[in-house]
């Protein structure tokens, strides 16, 4: 699934980020690549408020479909 | 001794650097403030040296243009010291840029910034460790640890650490690994706080867009026809009247000849005592944004604003430049560039400059007055109108440059809300009108006295009888016919766009020195705009629009140039701007006469020629953007 079909206010591990070399590399600086966490905190309008790496980010409707993700597997899951 | 600061977008560096200089750089809360590299010398107290401040950066790998700066000045060594600095709330991303900067081989030492907004404990030593480089924790805003941080990158050495990482991944998972022994306690940040609350009332679809224009129209409200009216009245009473009478005195007491006291007096005086009358407005037009700017919320307008520009192949981003340029369109114009595909970013700067800019307050100010006797609707009308124009020029720009505006995607981040600053607002205010005050005395000046001397001599360089035998009035005169269609031919009217090309303030300036009246009389209902200039509300009105859409300035003309870094797409924009400057006073004029008057304006049928044929141009255009759009997707 991606971010399009998340559910508000639940973490998710990201599994891919479909996109051209240039953004997919600036995503990746971010943090956002396999196995990080992603929040969505909120839907707002057509847009997407996640939280990556205690970072909050808005995110389009054509970014949010790009990234594939999946539910958090408790040995995935980093405490700190 | 050249210090570089280097860091994430938005982690402080400019407050660091303008702590540590006493510069008053340019600082607002969101990601890409600064796009430039810039140097200058320590404060005193800091001892000698240099401190560079360069764009923010998330990676060494670029991404947008304005990071590009960054890294090849990074990489090039030309720094003896980094300090890196770290937005500590974000500790993760931060380290990641960290580390790849530690493996330049370069002195380093990390600055932890906003550790006074910090929820989590950290134990530095673990992290000084790990990363083999010294670390402090300072507040370039409250000034906390200033001096220690510069005395240890005096003697910052090489960095210890030796790891080579190849992947992102392997890096984050690197930074994770020493992030583990640093906390010692971490607040839970996937929590939704108040503020992701206030984000979702400020970015909501039904809300989201009316606040914005709320929060628009209270700057415009209060700068433009409430404190800034009220100061600018003070200072023309008070200051600026009293000061060109006493000096009319002094020289009628010096019994110099009157051609000199007019010289003095009109062309010297006249315009730039008119202009000057400005100042207060600029000012607190100013304060107003700076506190705008630095408080967070300008992300989230972008945010709001993703789904209308996407209408017209640009991203949300694009209304940070557009309300910077309200202040200025040369910020404006260099704001483009946190916009990172190309062809948006030079579509972005033939539009941002449409936003009236503070030097065209003044134009808006004088004709609210003189023709809709100060209602308030006047301002707020030009600034929807501007949006609307930039929508309509936008799809313009955008059905001819069809390539390039395909597959962009938004991400933003969004800062931390925080006060502004009062302080800092109340520098960048004074900063702002001292500019504006040097350049009423410089170029408006020189432009205004020029005016004086081409509408006081005839060609035979004697004075002339009256100013319709004037160089001025014959020069201004033999192109006025092009202005017919738009109801005002008038060889002053003409003159004062035509100055105003130089500089906006140019137009209220020379219609000042030609009207040769003082300033009060001049905004006056029925003073010379009417009765000599012949305007009506409706050719003001196109007048008016003509001045504040037409290219901005000589100025903003050339950080067009520098920023779109080619000489057929400067082209492009001038004709762009001239086009619909004209074309939105033509429809002004002809549709207005017609609908007040009900009689046709002179003009009809050359102006119905003129949209005729631009009809047929941009037809021409979109064929070929859409052919070479096709052309594009059949090749792919």
């Amino acid at each position: 699934m991606t971010i399009l079909s998340s559910a508000v206010g639940t973490t998710y591990k990201v599994l891919s980020v479909a996109n051209e070399e240039k953004l997919g590399r600036f995503l990746s600086t971010l943090g956002l690549i396999p196995n990080e966490l992603i929040t969505i905190i909120s839907k707002a309008g057509s847009n997407y408020i996640v939280n990556i790496k205690d970072s909050r980010y808005a995110i389009d409707t054509a970014l949010a479909g790009q990234i594939e993700i999946g539910a958090v597997t408790p040995n995935s899951v980093w405490n700190h | 001794m050249r210090i570089v600061l280097a860091g994430n977008p938005n982690s402080g560096k400019t407050t660091l650097y303008n702590a540590l200089t006493g510069q008053l750089e340019y600082v607002g809360n969101w990601s890409g403030v600064t796009i430039d590299v810039k140097e200058v010398a320590l404060k005193k107290r800091f001892g000698e040296g240099k401190v560079v401040d360069l764009p923010g950066a998330y990676s060494i790998s670029p991404y947008s243009s304005e990071e590009v700066i960054t890294i090849d000045f990074v990489k090039a060594a030309q720094a003896d010291t980094i300090i890196n600095i770290i937005d500590t709330t974000n500790l993760a991303r931060s380290l990641f840029f960290t580390t790849q900067l530690l493996e330049l081989g370069i002195p380093m030492i990390v600055a932890l910034n906003k550790t006074d907004i910090l929820m989590d404990k950290l134990d530095i030593n673990v992290l000084q460790k790990a990363l083999g480089c010294p670390v402090i924790q300072i507040s370039a805003e409250k000034n906390e640890n200033l001096t220690k941080l510069v005395q240890m990158a005096r003697s910052a050495k090489n960095p210890a650490t030796t790891v080579q990482l190849e992947t992102d991944q392997e890096r984050f998972t690197y930074v994770d690994e020493i992030l583990q022994g640093v906390y010692i306690e971490k607040a839970d940040r996937t929590k939704p706080t108040a503020f992701d609350k206030l984000d979702r009332v400020l970015t909501s679809k039904l809300l989201g867009l009316p606040i914005f224009i709320g929060v628009l129209w209270a700057v415009f409200y209060l700068s433009q026809s409430q404190f800034g009216p009220v100061f600018s009245d003070m200072l023309s009473v008070y200051l600026l009247e009293p000061l060109t009478a006493s000096i009319d005195g002094l020289l009628t007491g010096m019994g110099i000849s009157s051609l000199l006291h007019a010289f003095v007096i009109e062309g010297l005086l006249g315009g730039v005592s008119a202009v000057l009358g400005f100042v207060p407005l600029i000012m607190v037009l100013f304060f107003l944004l700076a506190l705008l700017e630095d408080c967070g919320y300008m992300a989230r307008v972008a945010v709001v604003m993703d789904i209308f520009f996407k209408k017209i192949g640009l991203s949300g981003k694009a209304i940070i430049p557009m309300v910077v340029g309200t202040g200025c369109a040369i910020p404006g114009i260099m704001a483009a560039r946190i916009i990172e595909n190309e062809n948006e970013r030079k579509r972005l700067c033939i539009l941002a400059p449409f936003i009236p800019c503070g030097a065209k307050a003044p134009v808006i100010a004088l004709f609210a007055a003189a023709f809709f006797s100060n209602q308030s609707w006047v301002a707020p009308l030009v600034y929807l109108s501007a949006i609307g124009i930039i929508f309509v020029v936008g799809l313009i720009l955008k059905k001819i440059f069809t390539i390039g505006t395909e597959n962009s995607v938004f991400i933003i981040e969004l800062p931390q809300y925080k006060i502004p600053r009062l302080t800092y607002a109340l520098r960048h205010m004074c900063d702002k009108g001292w500019a504006f005050i040097k350049k009423a005395a410089t170029i408006i000046m020189v432009c205004n006295t020029l005016i004086w001397l081409l509408q006081t001599y005839d060609f035979s360089f004697n004075v002339a009888t009256s100013a319709n035998d004037s160089i001025l009035a014959a020069v201004a005169g033999s192109i006025a016919w092009l202005f017919i269609p738009l109801g005002f031919a008038t060889w002053q009217l003409v003159a004062g766009a035509v100055a105003g090309f130089i500089a906006k303030e140019n137009v209220v300036g020379t219609l000042a020195v030609i009207f040769a009246v003082e300033d009060a009389l001049l905004h006056e209902v029925g003073g010379p705009l009417e009765t000599v200039a012949g305007l009506t509300a409706v050719t003001a009105m196109a007048y008016m629009f003509f001045n504040l859409f037409t290219p901005p300035c000589f100025a903003a003309l050339g950080a067009m140039n520098a920023e779109m870094k080619s000489k057929k797409w400067l082209a492009i924009g001038i004709m762009v701007q001239l086009t619909t400057g004209y074309v939105v006073a033509l429809f002004i004029n002809q549709i207005g006469t017609f609908m007040m008057t009900g009689a046709p304006a002179a003009g009809l049928i050359p102006g119905v020629i003129i949209v005729a044929t631009l009809i047929v141009v941009l037809a021409v255009l979109f064929k070929r953007g859409s052919s070479e759009r096709t052309g594009v997707l059949v090749r792919k």
